[in-house]
């Protein structure tokens, strides 16, 4: 078998980049997941979108993913459900308030729409929330969330209508090294040929790279989220809380989603959830909405993402391997997917790095070029 | 004869939907309103249609703007308001109703994106605004209320034992023999209280036992930790870690994979029991009794409390419930229909898969069960295999997951797509994702897929059960932060 492309991972990263070198009129990409459709982080995340960080390099980068989310649903043909009713993110100590301010100076000078939340502002959008402990809080007013069942349907049908040849329940056993650069891909006996090979498998991505000889640093990292039972709505926008590392918002089915994160509980890559963030998240949820406090929890699961030493993409062409493309290291990844498709299908196709992807390059921490973001809800 | 809150005749007054009903201290709503003959308590999440029947599924109605409050579980208190949840503009004046004459294959899984509304324009935002509303089962909750964390607890105990049944009972006795410190765990108020009723003789729990009645384990963590919770009262929720875990959670039963199977009145036998002993099943009310085995020793229990059976079958002969509301009659397969107001299933029978599931899930690409750890074990009839759902033909009008309104026509056309694994239909349907988690549907899921295929149910396997099982509230999760630290780092 052949193939222009071979991509391992069939997640969202992988889908949109198929579907974005199909757009090119690249038809003979394959690509191959060892599990089942949806079964990894992207069928588990928090499906929350902005497009502004407080660096200027995540902020170019999802400032551009952001603007592709607004037209991707009429460039697939299918509707993703990207809902623009705003991301908040409030700030209760002087720390946080100041990222949140450093955030929006780095955003206006990147042309971002995102502007401060006041009390009054507060008590309009989210008045559920504990206004008494926030000190500062910021509001994108197009930022929004994706549902993943929908935008993995929508990639999966695109791709499908395009040619692309999307091989689950497929793992592959080696990657093929020919003269110092990657060839293509093994599935069992079964040797795809293919110019170019993708690694954009998520959580075993490193392991994936071992399998061509060459190293990716970062390592799998479990994170949890729980859902509540349905309610009409109480939540608009979506919502993140610096100093809680918390995220939520309100799905289109009325269940209140969203997770934390409890430092220290990333042992074992195992999709099994466990207790503490659970009751932490909860806690998280009564301090800062107490007339939630009687909702039950519906179901709680875990996913595992792939954590770099910055918590920010490894995208571009690997440096030890020629012919071997990397889109991992994401813990963003459902707000990043539209621009990493679509820089990526660009350097492939043409060998350009475009300059908001050069930042994320693979081999960074290697080079001591790692960015600092601190308006992320993901820490050491 | 005493009962909790009084004496069994004290009357007091709740409320359905604003209207006053009379109940009896100690009743649980369910078997209030079933007395009261109020059947379509809830409604499903797409087409609207009438659900209550099956206890086990646990009835559902919003309690102070609280939505999927399990009624069967719910100890009714003087001028406790009770509501239709998923209903507008009003429970008596529902407007969603109609959505019973949509057809139902405009409503399939992904009805939600339509192509014709993309996302980026302003229909879509008003469409996802509409869908919003429409899916809340709760009534939002006023900003006004407010509650606190209810700090959780930990029990020391040497041996849990889930299920107060003959099993669970026999079990904690003989741990204790050993001069172990068991606690036992029932979510009935009287452990065994079913098991009695059915004639089987429970063993006399010595002092030196603990127990806790009408606690459900709603969760088992790795490393044999369990989640504890009291889900109806409001107190705190608990945690323990023994160092043996026995389940002895019995069993329960299916209803048939038929259309009408989710009707009003449709029931398994350990609800029609409860029912029955609460006095709340009506008199002159006749009942056909579907199951798999033993039905003839069955029948007079039920005859003794006060059930009229209109007739007794084999569950794998039913091909249809009847009625509209409710449960108007069932249909047999050689065509034969028997009038009846209930249909009470005893059997096929499987045992509660959530909590040995969650012990021994693994797995990093796909949450798979792996053996029970050694300090884990089951009793009783938790180990006895399943029996197959019973599924005279299939029918596409069934509906294999009530709740969420996913019926065996939206399953057949999937699988004639080319998907057919379990996972991925769940994510394309919503298909177990309704309060109950997935049981009866993922059952109903893999007796539909072994037909449309002709491969094994069993080779299907079923989604992640996933923790916690539907009860712990936020306020009662909170309260366990500080005593479940997290795992140090690998």
């Amino acid at each position: 078998m052949k193939a222009s492309v071979a991509i391992i991972g069939g997640g969202m990263q992988g889908l949109m980049l198929a579907f974005c070198l199909a757009e090119r009129g690249m038809t003979d990409v394959a690509v191959f997941d060892a599990g089942y459709w949806q079964g990894g982080a992207s069928g588990r995340n928090g499906t929350m979108v902005r497009g502004g960080f407080s660096s200027p390099e995540w902020t170019r980068f999802f400032g551009h993913s952001h603007r592709l989310w607004l037209g991707l649903s009429r460039r697939l043909g299918h509707n993703v459900m990207y809902t623009q009713r705003g991301y908040a993110i409030l700030a209760e100590s002087d720390r946080t308030a100041a990222v949140i301010e450093e955030s929006l100076q780095v955003q206006r000078d990147c042309g971002i729409a995102s502007h401060p939340l006041s009390q009054d502002g507060l008590a309009r959008r989210i008045p559920i929330v504990a206004r008494a402990r926030v000190k500062s809080a910021m509001i994108f007013e197009d930022g929004g969330t994706a549902p993943h069942h929908a935008v993995m349907k929508g990639l999966r049908a695109a791709c499908e209508e395009r040619g692309v040849a999307l091989h689950y329940d497929t793992a592959i056993t080696a990657i093929e090294r020919q003269n110092g650069r990657a060839a293509g891909v093994w599935r069992g006996e079964e040797l795809v040929t293919a110019d170019a090979t993708v690694i954009a498998a998520g959580a075993h991505s490193p392991a994936v790279a071992e399998l061509a000889g060459v190293e990716l640093e970062g390592r799998p990292w479990r994170l949890e989220a729980m859902a509540t039972e349905p309610l009409r709505p109480v939540l608009d926008p979506a919502l993140a809380l610096l100093d809680r590392t918390v995220y939520m918002h309100q799905t289109a089915r009325g269940e209140i989603v969203g997770g934390c994160e409890v430092h220290g509980d990333f042992a074992g890559a195992t999709l099994a959830s466990d207790l503490p963030v659970m009751a932490h998240y909860a806690r998280h949820l009564v301090e800062m909405m107490p007339s939630l406090a009687g909702l039950r929890i519906l179901r709680q699961w875990a996913g595992i993402i792939h954590a770099s030493a910055d918590f920010a993409p490894l995208l571009g062409p690997h440096p030890d391997c020629r012919d071997l493309w990397i889109s991992a290291g994401w813990s963003y990844g459902v707000m990043g997917a539209p621009a990493a498709g679509a820089l990526l299908a660009e350097a492939i196709a043409t060998g350009r790095i475009d300059d908001r992807m050069a930042p994320f390059a693979v081999d960074r921490k290697r080079r001591g070029r790692l960015i600092r973001e601190a308006a992320i809800v993901v820490s050491d | 004869m005493a009962r909790h809150g009084g004496g069994k005749d004290e009357r007091l007054t709740i409320f359905w939907n604003g209207r006053p009903i009379e109940a009896r201290a100690g009743d649980s709503a369910a078997a209030a309103l079933h007395r009261a003959g109020i059947r379509g308590i809830g409604c499903s999440r797409k087409f609207h249609r009438p659900l209550s029947g099956d206890l086990a599924l646990g009835l559902q109605a919003q309690l102070d703007g609280i939505p999927n409050v399990r009624l069967d579980r719910l100890i009714v208190q003087p001028g406790m308001q009770l509501g239709s949840q998923n209903v507008w503009p009003s429970p008596r004046f529902d407007l969603l109703q109609l959505a019973r004459l949509v057809p139902r294959r405009w409503l399939r899984g992904g009805f939600e994106h339509p192509r014709a509304l993309p996302s980026g324009s302003r229909r879509f935002e008003i469409w996802e605004r509409l869908l919003r509303f429409l899916a809340g089962g709760g009534d939002a909750i006023s900003p006004s209320r407010q509650s606190e964390i209810r700090p959780g607890k930990k029990i020391a105990i040497d041996v849990a034992v889930i299920g107060g049944g003959p099993a669970g009972r026999r079990a904690a006795i003989a741990e204790a023999g050993e001069g172990r410190s068991v606690l036992l765990i029932s979510r009935g108020r009287r452990p065994g209280r079913f098991a009695a009723a059915m004639g089987e003789v429970l063993p006399l729990l010595p002092g030196n036992i603990r127990v806790l009645a009408g606690w459900e384990a709603i969760a088992l963590y790795r490393g044999g930790r369990v989640l504890l919770a009291a889900p109806h009262d409001g107190g705190p929720a608990a945690v323990i870690e023994p160092q043996e875990i026995v389940l002895a959670t019995g069993r329960r039963s299916l209803a048939p994979l038929v259309p009408g199977a989710d009707l009003p009145g449709v029931m398994d036998l350990a609800s029609a029991v409860g029912l029955a002993r609460a006095g709340a099943i009506p008199p002159g009310q006749r009942a056909v009794l579907i199951g798999t085995n033993a039905l003839e020793a069955i029948a007079p229990r039920l005859q003794k409390l006060g059930i009229a059976l209109a007739g007794m079958t084999e569950a794998g002969r039913a091909t249809r419930i009847l009625g509209w509301e409710s449960v108007r009659g069932i249909e047999l397969s050689e065509g034969k229909r028997i009038a009846c107001e209930a249909v009470i299933h005893a059997g096929p029978w499987r045992a509660d898969p959530f909590l040995p599931f969650q012990a021994c899930a693994g797995g990093a690409l796909r949450l798979a069960a792996g053996e029970l750890p050694a300090h884990i074990r089951l009793a009783g009839s938790a180990e006895l295999p399943p029996e197959p759902t019973a599924c005279a033909r299939l029918d596409d009008r069934a509906f294999v997951c009530p709740c969420m309104d996913v019926t065996v026509a939206e399953i057949r056309d999937l699988v004639s797509g080319g998907d057919s694994h379990v996972e991925v239909l769940k994510r394309l349907t919503g298909c177990g994702m309704g309060p109950c988690q997935g049981m009866p549907c993922w059952d109903n899921l893999a007796a539909t897929l072994a037909h449309l295929t002709g491969r094994p149910a069993e080779s299907f396997g079923h989604p992640s059960y996933r923790a916690p099982r539907a009860g712990l509230t936020l306020a009662q999760a909170a309260g366990l932060a500080d005593l479940v630290a997290p795992e140090p780092p690998s």
